[in-house]
């Protein structure tokens, strides 16, 4: 069976059933704050806070916050690009094997790349300008020894063709290529390994408006194509929107409402929720990047607020939420939020 | 942050990059496209060396240094300690193209001198004998050497037939050696000990530079503090501590190499100190993460993403380090405390100059100073050079 013919038995199976590709329990990351020579430990950055959430077979995941709520981070854990401090990262291969990406160590971590992989955010930063297109795109190839020589050159045209980049540009070097070309690279070499999950953080926030819905486009079609799975990680709800089938909202390292996003978008369930969707900037030609902007200051992670790490920008706020942490509650509809007073509360989305 | 093409493009807001990433000044045809397109990290950096004029010419004059190291027996036109008490002090020979009945000559040429004492002074005093006319030659047989320890030679590379008339082009010591054969002896050991000072500097500096940024954090921390206090100890007197101390009964290779050691004893830290900050940089690059993530292993990142990120700024950074040692041996030598008679380097060359009485009756023995003065202008130019095109992907 060829690649093409794996990947559309892959989708179809896919439509049939969707099934959980990753479960992701108490997840933990703490940055250590050091001070002197010893490196004492003077406080902790909580980036990732008890993050839980899942994954499921052939849709794509939002993770939207504020800068510095720790979404990069996450996305890290889960590729184990760095280390986790505690928690569970449950990735199921389809094929019987079920591992936890926290324990895994060596070949087991290695092998965990064929089907996990990650697009950047900077295109330039994330392909070695020293390399061509053919190093580049066939790094993995060459690293999992899946190919070499012609076989290898094949594979990358084909890979190339896949993004929308001309075959004959194998021999060139990524300083000849604008953002989003650079990013359709990435991309090509995130798919090398015909992956099950990919993890995208920010791909489009660096890229130029014009080229950023050619790039949508274009993950979407591979996921068709491919029955890919996306994390994909934005601060630009109008993006988020457009292309996530749930969505996962965190602030200061802690989710504070999954949903799926039509539900999000209308009928949000958090106040922190609601705060974002009022601060999406009017569609804006002329503005290359629509940062959220909340009123008040972001919490710091390295020293949360007590109670509801929201209570201080919360309007709804009452003195309870100052007191105790809400936890992540499951409403009747399946939709999760952390918020003591998701229930009473009536919050506007978008009209 | 800003982002340039080659240099040759316009900035280019990073958050915003051009649609397509064609330089703005337009490259004239599809070739050109094609072959900026297809230019490795090496070529780039040609070009971008390339319009550094100046680095350019000085990278020549240091080729030609070295050049000159290579071959100083069969370019000096003398044996550097051949003497003639009757030539002490002698002034620089003066080249002819017009003799003295004014006929010009294309090839040029000089005539024999000599030399008679001043009854009244008692210093020596030098008259051209304008009756026989030596012209300068290429390829002229004369004192013979052993090349490079190999083989027996007697050519050098220009000269005069005539073994009775000197050609004294930087005039006549108080031996009457010729000036300009030993500076170009001085040439070998004067730009090698350079080389190889800094190859020390650069093992230690790799290593430990290496070790800096790679762990950071608490290694780091310490590294930086001692090479802080290195660099805080002022080198002179370091030095001369330090080269006092070397027994006087060592041969010139041995005082060679100690000196080579002490002098990159301290060159080392600035070397550490470009490692370390390279190290540190790399390990924000994406690159490195998604190498790591294609499950390319530790050593082949290392090897075929770090190294070579490192090299071009390493290469830049050892050819400024070069001409750092050459004054410190230049120094150290004058000084009396670095090399001696017989080895001959520009700094043991200088000594001759120390008293005001020579300087002011044979001011060509200050020349090997000016050799000094050029090798390090042209090393420093030329290291400047290579820095600025080091990165041709800088942001
Ligand atoms: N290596 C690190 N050491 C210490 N603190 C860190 C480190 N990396 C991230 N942080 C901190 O952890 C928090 C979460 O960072 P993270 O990059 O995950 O956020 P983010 O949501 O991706 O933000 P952005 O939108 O700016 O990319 C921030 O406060 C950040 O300063
Ligand atoms: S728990 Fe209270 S403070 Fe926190 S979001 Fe809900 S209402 Fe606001
Ligand atoms: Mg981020």
């Amino acid at each position: 069976m060829s690649v093409a013919e794996q990947n559309a038995a892959r989708s179809s199976d896919t439509a049939r059933a969707r099934h959980r590709l990753l479960d992701v329990r108490k997840l933990t990351k703490h940055y250590p704050i050091t001070e002197g020579l010893l490196r004492r430990e003077v406080a902790r950055v909580r980036a990732v806070d008890d993050v839980t959430f899942h994954v499921d077979t052939g849709e794509t995941l939002g993770l939207v916050g504020e800068s510095g709520c720790g979404k990069t981070s996450t996305g890290r854990c889960l590729l184990r690009a760095i280390d986790p401090t505690s928690g569970e990262m449950v990735f199921d291969y389809g094929d019987g094997r079920v591992v936890d990406i926290a324990k895994l160590e060596g070949r087991a971590l290695k092998d965990l790349r064929k089907d996990m992989q990650m697009v950047f955010q900077d295109p330039f930063s994330s392909l070695n300008p020293r390399w061509t297109l053919l190093d580049l795109v066939g790094e993995p190839l060459v690293a999992f020894r899946v190919a070499k020589g012609r076989e290898l050159e094949d594979r990358v045209a084909e890979l190339l063709r896949r993004v929308g980049l001309r075959p004959e540009y194998l021999r060139r070097y990524p300083h000849a290529f604008s953002g989003g070309e650079r990013q359709r690279i990435s991309i090509a070499r995130a798919l090398a390994l015909n992956p099950r999950l990919v993890v995208a953080d920010e791909p489009v926030s660096a890229l130029d408006v014009s080229v950023r819905a050619q790039t949508l486009n274009l993950l979407e079609d591979l996921q068709q194509e491919l029955g890919l799975t996306y994390i994909f990680i934005s601060h630009d709800l109008s993006v988020v929107q457009h292309i996530c089938d749930r969505v996962v909202v965190m602030y200061v390292g802690q989710v504070v409402e999954v949903a799926d996003t039509s539900s999000l978008f209308f009928t949000p369930k958090h106040p922190y929720t609601e705060a974002l969707l009022s601060a999406v900037p009017k569609p804006d030609p002329d503005l290359a990047s629509s940062r959220i902007v909340l009123k008040g200051e972001v919490a710091d992670p390295s020293n949360v607020p007590k109670g509801c790490a929201f209570h201080p920008r919360c309007p709804y706020a009452v003195d309870h939420c100052r007191q105790v942490e809400p936890k992540l509650e499951t409403l009747g509809d399946g939709r999760q939020v952390r918020c003591h007073r998701a229930h009473e509360l009536s919050l506007s989305g978008v009209e | 942050m800003l982002r340039r093409i080659l240099g040759r493009g316009q900035p280019v807001a990073a958050g915003v990059p051009a649609a397509t990433a064609e330089p703005t000044q337009p490259l004239e045809t599809e070739t050109e496209k094609h072959d900026y397109a297809v230019a490795s990290e090496w070529e780039l950096m040609w070009y971008k060396f390339k319009r550094h004029r100046l680095a350019l010419i000085c990278g020549v004059v240091v080729l030609l240094l070295y050049v000159v190291a290579a071959f100083v027996e069969f370019i000096a036109p003398y044996n550097p300690e051949a003497q003639n008490p009757a030539a002490a002090y002698q002034a620089p020979t003066r080249v002819h193209f017009v003799d003295a009945e004014g006929n010009f000559h294309l090839q040029p040429f000089v005539y024999g001198t000599t030399s008679q004492r001043n009854p009244d002074t008692f210093e020596l005093e030098f008259v051209e004998d304008t009756s026989v006319i030596h012209p300068l030659q290429l390829f002229v047989r004369g004192d013979s050497y052993r090349m490079w320890g190999l083989f027996d030679a007697n050519l050098h590379l220009f000269g005069v037939e005539d073994p009775n008339v000197r050609l004294y082009l930087l005039g006549a010591d108080r031996q009457g050696r010729d000036m300009f054969s030993r500076i170009v002896h001085g040439t070998r050991i004067s730009m090698s000990i350079g080389l190889v000072g800094v190859v020390m500097s650069f093992v230690i500096g790799i290593v430990v530079g290496g070790i800096s940024g790679y762990f950071g954090g608490t290694v780091d921390l310490v590294v930086q503090r001692i090479i802080e206090f290195i660099r805080s100890m002022p080198t002179i007197p370091l030095w001369l501590g330090l080269a006092a101390a070397l027994p006087a009964d060592w041969s010139i290779l041995q005082i060679y190499f100690a000196i080579t050691v002490i002098l990159s004893l301290i060159g080392w830290t600035g070397l550490a100190q470009v490692v370390r900050g390279r190290a540190l940089a790399l390990r924000e690059e994406d690159f490195i993460m998604a190498a790591r993530l294609s499950g390319t292993s530790r050593t082949r990142i290392i090897v075929r993403h770090m190294v070579p990120s490192f090299m071009s700024h390493i290469i830049a950074a050892l050819t400024l380090a070069v001409p750092e040692m050459i004054i410190a041996e230049t120094a150290l030598s004058f000084l009396g405390l670095g090399l001696r008679y017989p080895a001959i380097s520009w700094g043991v060359l200088l000594q001759e100059a120390q008293n005001l009485r020579s300087i002011a009756l044979a001011p060509w023995l200050l020349a090997p100073g000016a050799m000094v003065v050029i090798a390090v202008l042209a090393l420093n130019f030329f290291g400047d050079g290579l820095r600025d095109a080091a990165d041709p992907y800088k942001r």
